[in-house]
């Protein structure tokens, strides 16, 4: 009757005593010390390190996610003001131009970048983009420096061009982006840096999930003479007459001064409306891998339970037959 | 002829719409403008401008900028700017006093600098409410 019970018993849990290796385990990243062999040749991971791993791709997701909420919230309130500021560069664009094509002998190139880092590709693309300028103008009479703002560029470009640097300026965005502050510091990088024509790396903000790398170049007053007088674009600037009380050259420096540090201010919004638009794609596809590897990992967390409880019943079923018979 | 006028400023767009006449003050003297004028690009102190629509006129602080005319488009690019209708008087009143009593402690030549500054300011912010009063 016993035997008639066990029989029962194993027709049960027939299905799950099978003899086919689970050969999904053996690509299982975890180390193979431990592993254990069973009886029928079968190796199964032990729960408890599963679980532990479990815990921590969860902790991981709760993470991404919460980054992925505050990033949005930030460029909410950011988006705004970038886009209030788009209107400011524009008339200076139609009246001096933006002549990526002009030809100098002093560049500098100032490339915008963030401080914080889990932000996917935005800065890399930054700092290729400047570095790709530096060799354009690199020559025999013409020479390429860099203004660094935040420290992801810093970090890239100070490994190759420490000499070529002229200013680092970090943690830009430690106290809200307004207009004073990002004035004071383009009047500082006037007053230290001789130019030709500067070119301001950044990455502007075209939707939530598209940031595309742009250079504006603003150029000294002698320059924009000198184009003037070449004809072309800037040929109409003559047209106008100037009014203001100082000489044409004076009105074109404060002119000057003034269109970079309103391009400038509109480079910095926009390049923070990027960092955070692809922080927050940054944060969404971590998060979902990190559900994706939950998904695998509970898989293989409940082929190991099933795994150890077959296997204890088989000690069972195999002891209590061996006392039988 | 129409006479479009922009206002911009770091912050937000402050007026785009169509006026009849303008009164700026540029460095060196105030101008008016009206529909067909000549291209300027002037440096615009800080003043006030003054706006007419239809015999109505409106007066706005301006803290100094650039303008450009030409073609009936006349586009202000300033530091800040504000409506004179928008300005508290008491507020724009108490502001002035203190940049005043500021200039008087000033020492040193940046603070004086910085102090003229802002009492420029707020004078014309003073007047712009006179202004329309």
């Amino acid at each position: 009757m016993a035997l008639a019970a066990l029989r029962r018993e194993g027709r049960r849990f027939a299905p799950m005593i099978s003899p086919r290796p689970i050969t999904a385990l053996r690509s299982s990243p975890l180390a193979p010390s431990l592993e254990d062999e069973g009886p029928i040749g079968v190796r199964y991971i032990s729960t408890q390190v599963v679980r532990n791993r479990m815990k921590s791709v969860k902790n991981i997701q709760k993470i991404t996610k919460a980054m992925k909420m505050v990033a949005a919230s930030k460029l909410r309130a950011i988006q705004t003001k970038a886009e209030n500021s788009r209107g400011l560069w524009q008339p200076f664009t139609a009246l001096l131009g933006d002549l990526p094509s002009a030809d100098v002998k002093k560049n500098v190139v100032v490339t915008i970048s963030s401080d914080k880092g889990l932000c996917g590709g935005i800065n890399s693309t930054s700092v290729k983009i400047s570095k790709g300028l530096h060799k354009l103008n690199s020559g025999p009479e013409k020479e390429t420096k860099y203004v660094i703002l935040g420290e992801k560029a810093k970090a890239q470009l100070i490994r190759d061009s420490k000499k070529d640097i002229e200013l680092i300026i970090t943690e830009l965005q430690k106290n809200p982006l307004n207009y004073t502050q990002v004035s004071v510091l383009a009047d500082e990088i006037l007053k230290n840096v001789e130019y030709d024509a500067l070119r301001i790396v950044f990455n502007k903000f075209h939707s939530v999930v598209s940031f595309v790398p742009t250079v504006s170049t603003v150029l000294s007053p002698e320059i924009v003479e000198r184009e003037a007088e070449s004809g072309g674009k800037l040929g109409d600037l003559d047209s106008y007459e100037v009014e203001g009380g100082e000489t044409k050259g004076e009105i074109l420096q404060n002119l000057a001064e003034f269109q970079f540090s309103c391009v400038m201010f509109n480079a910095v919004l926009e390049n923070a409306c990027s960092e955070q638009g692809a922080r927050m794609s940054a944060m969404d596809s971590s998060s979902r891998n990190a559900g994706d590897m939950l998904d695998r990992l509970t898989l293989t967390y409940n082929r190991t339970r099933q795994a150890s409880i077959t296997t204890e019943l088989i000690e069972i079923i195999s002891g209590a037959s061996a006392l039988e018979g | 002829m129409t006479l479009n006028l922009c206002i911009l400023t770091p912050n937000r767009i402050l007026w785009d719409s169509e006026v009849k006449e303008i009164i700026l003050s540029t460095n060196s003297r105030k101008i008016g403008v009206f529909s067909n004028h000549a291209p300027i690009a002037a440096t615009i102190d800080i003043g006030i401008l003054r706006i007419r629509l239809n015999d109505q006129w409106l007066t706005m602080a301006l803290m100094g900028g650039f303008a450009k005319i030409d073609n009936n488009e006349i586009t202000i690019l300033v530091n800040d700017a504000e409506k004179g209708s928008d300005i508290d008087p008491q507020e724009a009143h108490q502001a002035l006093e203190i940049a005043e009593a500021n200039l008087r402690k000033a020492e040193g030549k940046r603070q004086t600098i910085e102090a003229n500054l802002a009492l420029r300011q707020a004078r014309t912010r003073v007047e712009a409410i006179n202004a329309i009063s």
